[in-house]
């Protein structure tokens, strides 16, 4: 199931960016969150991208994307 | 499989080393079907243990992928690097490290130019609608990723400030994270080639154009991952160490690219722009962090009529990585330090981009080592990298991990230990005091020399040399054919 829900900063609004399809039918979807940026397959193992489950070493702070640093300052 | 030096001078892309791998039992065609995640991460890891024979592996279908074709593993064992070398299977990582180390001036470059129209790599063209996920079978390389990553791209660019300037044209590896259709994250920093053209083209407020290579002739990636002189072409130097001609073509935005590589994505930097980009499964074995990178935009791809997507595993090791860079990566430092030191014999900088080196020399004086050691941390790969330097004698293979813990339990002393605190550190290293700043650890386990105390104990010095080599590889050759 295609949840658009981000598994990651659990945003929703997910875009769908491409879908797989085997013998004319749809096989997986790829998802992008446009708050975090975070890619994902809906085929992928559940620990990876449902929100329930994911580790949460890995979450993103939506509400805080000032804390992550930008690469090659002037 | 007569003829290896020639077979593998005669290689002009990836498909010409993929056939020399098939045809030497060191590539296999994976085509029962597989899901992108995690089955191709699975594959690839199980793969890695045999840092010595695992073979390349093509898939041909991916579930969702029909018809495409992704190899993953092209440099991932010591015996596809060999054939690379054009040495045969089983040659020894000591022998392979000599090869590369014996290779330096050797040769002259032979670059060659291709039209547009013939080189192959432009047998197929988009310049509109462009879909990167329709174009490449892309996976999750590490579970905890922050999207699907292009891992084994070689970057062309010119230097925005310098356009026209041939030798100032950078090839480098860098990885990307795609970022929808026709975007994608590049990741940087300061001190490499491609940080330093960006910030000089958003510095200036001129464009930074550059065509990202994908599945490449195989020498590239051994020879343009290694920092040289900023002046030098990597096509050039990487033509030289194979000794083989090179064919370069350009890109439909300008760049010189290689004319048989499978893909080529042209694009655009975006001057300013900044988009999250991460974790990504790094070398260290560790993730590294989110950040904000800079983007590009995709402008055109060219393409070989069904293409190879290669990539490549990268993560805790052992992995492809670690068989990609590691000889280059040793080479150098030993072609330096050999500059000031002709006692040191050998060097080891296999683990981890050289983060454990370890170096064999003839020690000239008692303590002698030490002073290699403090040499080897002021080279270029030493003054980020080499972390951990373990010091053996010259009579100990640094390549033989047996051979080095033997020095290690029968020539150090606790003393013969030097921490040197918070000196600069890869910011990857996940050791690291805070990103960017640690210790550095010296173990001399060489022997005593006077006016150091010898003691009393005397060495056995077992038969060494060319004679013992040969013999070792009879006895395995007999073994192997008593088999068949
Ligand atoms: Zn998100």
């Amino acid at each position: 199931m295609t949840t658009t829900v981000c598994g990651r900063c659990k945003s929703s609004g997910a875009v769908t960016d491409h879908q797989g399809r085997q013998d004319g039918a749809v096989v997986w979807t790829i998802l992008r969150c446009p708050t975090c940026n975070f890619s994902w397959r809906d085929s992928e193992p559940a620990r990876a991208i449902d929100p329930a489950v994911r580790s949460a070493d890995f979450a993103v702070d939506a509400g805080d994307l000032q804390r992550y640093p930008k690469i090659l300052q002037q | 499989m007569n003829d290896l030096p020639n077979r593998a001078r005669s290689i002009s892309s990836l498909r010409d080393f993929l056939e020399l791998l098939e045809d030497a039992g060191q590539a296999i065609t994976w085509s029962d079907a597989v899901m992108p995640e995690p089955g191709v991460r699975n594959i690839a890891v199980a793969a890695s243990r045999d840092a010595n024979g695992a073979p390349a592996i093509v898939f041909d279908n991916i579930t969702g992928y029909p018809g495409k074709r992704l190899a993953v593993g092209v440099h991932g064992s010591w015996d596809n690097i060999a054939l690379l070398l054009g040495r045969p299977k089983g040659t020894t990582i000591r022998e392979l490290f000599f090869e590369i180390a014996g290779r330096w001036g050797d040769q002259e470059a032979q670059i060659s130019y291709v039209p547009e129209a013939q080189a192959p790599v432009h047998e197929c063209r988009l310049e509109q609608d462009i879909n990167l996920y329709d174009i490449l079978p892309v996976y999750r390389i590490n579970e905890y990723d922050g999207g699907f990553y292009i891992g084994k791209a070689s970057v062309a660019s010119r230097d925005p400030l310098d356009p026209d300037n041939f030798g100032k044209q950078n090839v480098g590896i860098y990885r990307l994270q795609i970022q929808g259709p026709d975007s994608f994250t590049l990741m940087t920093i300061p001190s490499h080639d491609m940080g330093r053209q960006i910030m000089a083209a958003e510095r200036e407020g001129v464009p930074l154009k550059i065509a990202v290579m994908l599945g490449n002739h195989p020498g590239l990636a051994v020879f343009a991952a290694t920092p040289i002189g900023y002046e030098e072409s990597e096509y050039s130097y990487a033509s030289a160490m194979m000794g083989a001609p090179i064919r370069l073509t350009k890109s439909g935005n300008g760049i010189d690219i290689l004319a048989d590589s499978e893909i080529v994505i042209e694009a655009e930097l975006q001057l300013g722009e900044r988009e999250l980009e991460g974790p990504f499964g790094e070398f260290p074995g560790s993730y590294s962090g989110v950040r904000k990178a800079p983007i590009f935009k995709v402008t055109a791809v060219s393409h070989r009529r069904d293409p190879i997507f290669e990539n490549i595993y990268i993560g805790r090791g052992w992995t492809e990585h670690d068989t990609l860079i590691g000889l280059h990566t040793s080479a150098p430092i030993y072609a330096q330090l050999r500059q000031s030191f002709p006692e040191v014999t050998a060097v080891n900088a296999l683990y981890q981009h050289g983060l454990t080196g370890i170096i064999s020399v003839k020690n000239r004086m008692a303590g002698f080592a030490k002073t290699v050691a403090l040499r080897a941390l002021s080279t270029p790969h030493g003054v980020m990298y080499l972390k951990n330097l373990i010091m053996v004698d010259a009579d100990v293979d640094p390549f033989d991990l047996n051979q080095v813990m033997w020095a290690l339990s029968t020539r150090t002393r606790a003393d013969d230990i030097i921490v040197l605190p918070n000196m600069p550190a890869v910011p990857i290293d996940p050791s690291a005091v805070i990103p960017g700043k640690g210790h550095r650890l010296i173990i001399d386990a060489t022997s005593y020399l006077p006016p150091d105390p010898v003691g009393e104990a005397h060495l056995v010095t077992p038969p060494t040399g060319d004679e013992i080599d040969a013999l070792s590889k009879r006895i395995r050759e007999m073994q192997l054919g008593a088999l068949s």
